[in-house]
């Protein structure tokens, strides 16, 4: 029984989400003491309702570098479909409720999806250069086919999904008050339905072989081409439906500002201990990995750090992140050939 | 005797006007453990690759258990029975034990939904039947490479295989590690499964199987029972010369030792080893994997520096702390895995060899002289018959042999004194391995003190003086060569 | 396989050579571009609808060209394309005005007119306007807020980045207003200046740190069109509509519904139309070889008396500075 605890405790201390939730944890800690308003309930409630579109963002990049792939496309792309959508229904004077708004752009996202699936997948182009290749598609698409601007009035469906919450959190001492916003609920049926497609489902073991070994996978029978094509649609749908929330809740369209958004993004995913070379990595830890930027991101005033550190101060925390990983994995490696030394003296 | 099991007929396949195979036939019969060896390039792979479906023949046709088939699929193959374990093993080196093991008779059945206890006990009834026992939930990846291997040949027999085919198994293997294979395709014998066995070393051909098929260029040169075959029809086979085996005379050796070490030790490695090494004498370290050998080996040459003991070279004491002050000193160092140790393989043959000589290449100033750059690189290409076409290719368009040559050229280039060589023919073709041989013979000829360590005893046997035997980290043997033999060496070895 | 790609590869590069062809129409006199911050902004929208109208009366060959992004390196990176291409007169609303600097003489090198709008700071610009002197409408502002916050309590101030010329002068100006004329404000000392990053999202998050680190904050000074509808986001969410307040630049009608509920009470504007056309208006007088001293007229509303900066010789401004409340949000038509 002592053994099998033991065992445990040294499995965890090998993953990394140990880690960076501990550094979370410290990170709570100081902007608390810093500021003494972290753990207010208006506080938390803030933070998880930044934290919506960012974690979908997040689910879809990890899904991607899971398969060995690299995703730089889901800001234009989210933009383009959500931009696009909240147009169209614009045009149309829609006065329905917020459902058509996440079908239309789950349907482009779908679409602009399959075009990075198509040539990542199908024609075996590389990841990163396709993406990049289409987020100019997708911008250049937004700039001159649809001539975007930032759009103040949204659909009144939208706009009152936006302004809807579960509940409202009331700081009992400042009387400041915060919503949770309805669009939490997508980002955790998202969360949800990728958890049970990563773990419990072929096509999610199909990822993380995809990403281990492609030539593996190949010839153990998964479908290689399907699979990525068919990852690349999900993902485009996942951050299209982002886009959707981001616009609801900001009450405006804008067609640019999520743009620049995936540096930070794919930093979060990696920090959770997902492995850039594809193959390793849970959904837990790339969550607790964005869940840290997007605190840095949103309390660096309450810590009292000035604006103008707030990018260094992020930088900072992914190299020292990432490096606490790379150590990580050297570690293990020690740990590895010292074992395989001991296996064949036996 | 009992109808075939697979029977090949006058296959041919080539690829864009390169002909691979000729006019080849092959056949195995259940439970028969048949060889398939032949150098690089000679159709091994083609010949694999047509028998599992991946390539369709240009002409030729095949039976499974008497059922003719001019062109199968790899569906149709694995449907017949037959798996082939790859040198890569296939594996998913970041998933658990498990999943490598149940996902392709989950993906076989069709399954969308992972059923984790289901995998389970699919794993867990894979590795029974070879008795293999490993924590399911470890990661693939953290496994030795026996371990990946024992996987590979678990999951192949979950279907109803009746052949496996495993292209060089014993490649990456140590000798008890070999023969833990060898017990299990004995095994698998015994219970009717055929066993394809590609391989191009001769001890491993006489010592697991019966049948044997010999590829050159593409074309079949010989097949038959291993009963009839001797290492010199096997070396002709396979490379198509005739050698001449040359047991290695020292002639010309120094009085002086050049080298000493006097009771040199590396903690948890080896300790109290001392030895002498004259010029033109060949000395053979031999032991077993965990023996202290490799360690050695790079103390040596200053990467893992000693810290007990003294080294000696021309009788005064030397402190190599790091491969730079081993370089003063004229000793070179040929590593074990010449991929990622000796060789740039993506720059070309001609930037590897003057590599280590750099800085003698270039004028006063700092230039590179290019045309002396370029009498370097011709004169060894010429003197150790490197074969290319053109010195500016890329190293790994080589062979395993000529990159091994072009290791030893490097090294040459720098006029040295001691050179010491890790397993320097592992991996290479019999052709190449003779070759090495030679060159190495002649090198002590000509003065050079060579040291090599090597698990191969039959290479120590034939090229060194004298052979210090390692075992558990200090030397328990110092032989004569000529008066030794491989019993003898085994014997202080285990 | 292959075909296919290769043909896609085709449609791509024949697609827009044909709208290029199409957009070649021939003009005539002078070819002058308006370069804005970028091309979405509502803010340099607008500023298109008055360089269009202008080139619809004149007929002259001036157009607007602006980047997909908000980013100083992609607009000096258009603006150097833009004196290859050999235009006649560059009116740039710079991004940062540092990095600017080198491309814009280069321009002037190439014999290119350069009129700046909010570049106050800049050096190699024949002119550069402003609808307004900073320091004016920086107290302009700082008198609506003040109002608004009834003259006393802690504020801040909120800028797009600290290296904005424009921005940056409004606040200051902002804060010396305030230190002269209404002694009962304060202003937080641990947070004298935030960034937006001209992003909504960021001014709306920015500000609920601020209300939640500072209770005693009462009111914060935008200057970026982005700044009071955020700060104005936060405070209605915080629950804090009727005690803490915002003002600064902002569109009108884009802010119709926070003015009509109250949110925000007032909020400050130039019109952009008219301060594209009096940059090209003054670009084309100086092409024509007028001479710009005194009291310049350059024909266009709020820009028929400019002045030139106190000490400076190329700093124009004039007298365009207009608030918007509840009663007024409509009567702009923008």
């Amino acid at each position: 029984m002592k053994s099998t605890i033991s065992n445990t405790l040294q499995k965890l201390s090998r993953r990394n989400e140990p880690y960076v939730f501990l550094v979370l944890m410290l990170l709570c800690v100081l902007i608390e003491i810093r500021s003494g308003q972290f753990f207010s309930s208006n506080n938390l409630v803030d933070i998880a309702s930044a934290f919506a579109v960012p974690g979908l963002f997040a689910i879809g990049a990890f899904m991607v570098i899971i398969s060995g792939g690299i995703d730089v496309s889901f800001p234009a792309l989210a933009s383009l479909s959500v931009y696009a959508t909240t147009k169209f229904l614009l045009d149309v004077n829609y006065q329905g409720g917020v459902w058509l708004a996440i079908l239309i752009a789950l349907a482009l996202g779908a679409i602009l999806g399959a075009f990075n699936g198509l040539f990542i997948g199908y024609f075996r182009l590389p990841a990163l250069i396709v993406t990049l290749g289409s987020s100019s598609v997708f911008k250049g698409i937004m700039q001159g086919a649809l001539n975007s601007k930032q759009l103040t009035v949204i659909p009144i469906g939208m706009k009152n999904f936006g302004t809807s919450s579960l509940f409202i959190a009331k700081n009992p001492v400042s009387g400041l008050t915060s919503r949770m916003p309805v669009a939490i609920l997508a980002f955790l049926i998202v969360l949800f339905l990728v958890y049970f497609l990563m773990r419990y489902t072929m096509f999610g073991r199909g990822l993380y072989g995809i990403g281990g070994s492609e030539i593996s996978a190949h010839r153990a029978g998964f479908g290689v081409r399907n699979t990525k094509f068919i990852m690349y649609v999900m993902v485009g749908m996942i951050a299209s439906l982002a886009g959707v929330m981001r616009v609801c809740m900001m009450q405006q369209a804008h067609p640019t500002n999520m743009l620049g958004m995936e540096m930070n993004i794919i930093a979060g995913v990696v920090l959770g201990g997902t492995a850039i070379t594809g193959g390793r990595g849970t959904l837990l830890g790339c969550m607790l990995g964005t869940l840290l930027i997007v605190i840095v991101e949103n309390s660096l005033i309450l810590i009292g750090v000035p604006t103008s550190w707030k990018s260094v101060f992020t930088g900072l925390l992914i190299i020292i992140g990432t490096g606490v990983s790379a150590y990580q994995v050297s570690r293990m490696n020690r740990v590895r050939s010292v074992e395989t030394v001991a296996k064949e003296v036996v | 005797m009992a109808e075939g099991l697979l029977r090949a007929v006058d296959i041919y396949k080539s690829f864009v006007g390169v002909q691979a195979l000729k006019k080849v036939s092959f056949e195995i019969n259940p439970g028969e453990i048949h060889c398939l060896a032949g150098e690089n390039g000679s159709g091994k792979s083609t010949l694999i690759k047509v028998i599992s479906g991946v390539y369709s023949p240009d002409s030729g046709y095949m039976e499974f258990g008497g059922k003719r088939y001019e062109k199968i699929t790899p569906i149709d193959a694995i449907q017949s029975g037959i798996q082939v374990i790859y040198q890569d093993f296939s594996i998913f080196p970041n998933l658990t034990v498990m999943e490598n093991l149940a996902f392709n008779s989950e993906l076989a059945d069709r399954r969308k939904i992972v059923n984790w206890k289901r995998m389970r006990k699919i794993a867990t009834d894979a590795i029974a039947k070879i008795n293999f026992k490993v924590d399911l939930d470890a990661m693939v990846g953290t496994l030795t490479v026996a371990e990946k291997q024992m996987i590979a040949i678990s999951r192949a027999l979950m279907f109803n295989t009746k052949l496996i085919i495993m292209d060089e198994p014993t490649t990456a293997l140590t000798k008890r590690e070999v023969r833990n294979l060898f017990n299990i395709i004995l095994k698998l014998k015994e219970r009717g499964i055929a066993i394809l066995f590609v391989s191009h070393k001769l001890n491993e051909v006489f010592e697991i199987s019966e049948k044997f098929t010999i590829l050159r260029s593409g074309e079949l040169v010989a097949t038959g029972s291993t009963a009839d075959l001797d290492s010199e029809k096997f070396s002709f086979f396979m490379t198509g010369r005739e050698f001449q085996k040359k047991t290695f005379v020292p002639l010309n050796v120094s009085k002086e030792p050049i080298f000493q070490a006097k009771g040199i030790g590396m903690k948890s490695a080896f300790h109290d080893v001392s030895f002498d090494l004259r010029r033109g004498e060949i000395i053979g370290i031999t032991g077993l994997l965990d023996s202290g050998r490799t360690e050695l080996a790079l103390s040596l040459f200053g990467i893992r520096p000693i810290d007990h003991g003294a080294v000696l070279v021309n009788g005064e004491e030397v402190k190599i702390i790091n491969p730079q002050v081993a370089m003063q000193h004229k000793i070179g160092y040929v590593p074990e895995d010449r991929l990622s140790e000796g060789l740039f393989l993506t720059q070309s043959i001609a930037d590897n060899i003057v590599i280590s000589e750099i800085d003698s290449l270039a004028n006063k100033i700092g230039i590179l002289d290019h045309k002396r750059r370029s009498e370097e690189i011709e004169r060894w290409v010429r003197e150790l018959a490197i074969s290319t076409p053109n010195p500016d290719n890329a190293c790994q368009t080589l062979s395993g042999g000529n990159q091994q040559r072009v290791v030893l050229a490097k090294w040459l280039a720098l006029n040295l004194d001691i050179l010491i060589l890790n397993g320097p023919t592992v991996g290479v073709d019999i052709g190449s391995k003779h070759d090495i041989h030679g060159i190495l013979q002649k090198l002590a000829e000509e003065g050079l003190a060579l040291l090599i360590i090597s698990d191969d005893l039959p290479e120590v046997l034939e090229n060194c003086s004298r052979i210090l035997v390692m075992k558990s980290g200090s030397i328990v043997a110092d032989l004569d060569a000529a008066k030794s033999d491989e019993k003898t060496i085994l014997s202080y070895m285990m | 396989m292959k075909k296919i790609l290769v043909l896609m590869i085709i449609v791509l590069m024949v697609v827009p050579m044909v709208f290029a062809a199409g957009q070649a129409e021939k003009k005539t006199g002078y070819e002058i571009v308006v370069v804005p911050k970028d091309a979405s902004n509502p803010w340099f929208v607008r500023m298109k609808v008055g360089v269009d109208e202008y080139a619809k009366e004149t007929g002259l060959n001036v157009y607007q060209k602006g980047t997909a992004q908000i980013d100083a390196t992609l607009q000096a990176q258009l603006i150097q394309d833009l004196i290859a291409q050999g235009v006649d007169a560059l009116c740039v609303v710079p991004v940062d005005l540092e990095s600017l600097e080198p491309v814009l003489s280069q321009a002037r090198k190439a014999g290119i007119v350069v009129i700046t709008h909010e570049g106050a700071g800049l050096e190699n610009v024949d002119y550069d306007i402003e609808a307004f002197s900073n320091a004016g409408y920086g107290a302009f502002i700082m008198d609506n807020l003040a109002e608004a916050m009834n003259f006393e309590g802690v504020y801040t101030t909120m800028v797009a980045s600290l290296t904005n010329g424009s921005h940056n002068e409004w606040a200051d100006a902002g804060v010396a207003r305030q230190k002269e004329a209404y002694p009962k404000m304060q202003l937080l000392a641990a947070e004298k200046r935030v960034e937006s990053f001209d992003n909504g999202d960021v001014a709306y998050n920015g500000a609920k740190e601020l209300f939640k680190k500072y209770p005693k904050l009462k009111g914060v000074m935008g200057t970026s069109s982005y700044d009071a509808p955020g700060v104005a986001r936060a405070i209605e969410e915080l629950g804090l509509i009727g005690k803490a307040f915002t003002s600064g630049t902002g569109m009108p009608l884009d802010n119709a519904a926070l003015l009509e509920s109250g949110v925000v009470q007032s909020l400050t504007l130039w019109d952009p139309a008219l301060a594209g056309k009096a940059m090209i208006a003054l670009a084309v007088k100086v092409l024509d070889g007028e001479k710009i001293e005194g009291v310049v007229d350059l024909g266009v509303d709020g820009y028929t008396n400019m002045k030139f900066k106190k000490g400076s010789k190329t700093v124009l401004e004039g007298e365009g500075w207009i608030v918007i409340n509840a009663k007024n949000v409509y009567d702009f038509g923008f």
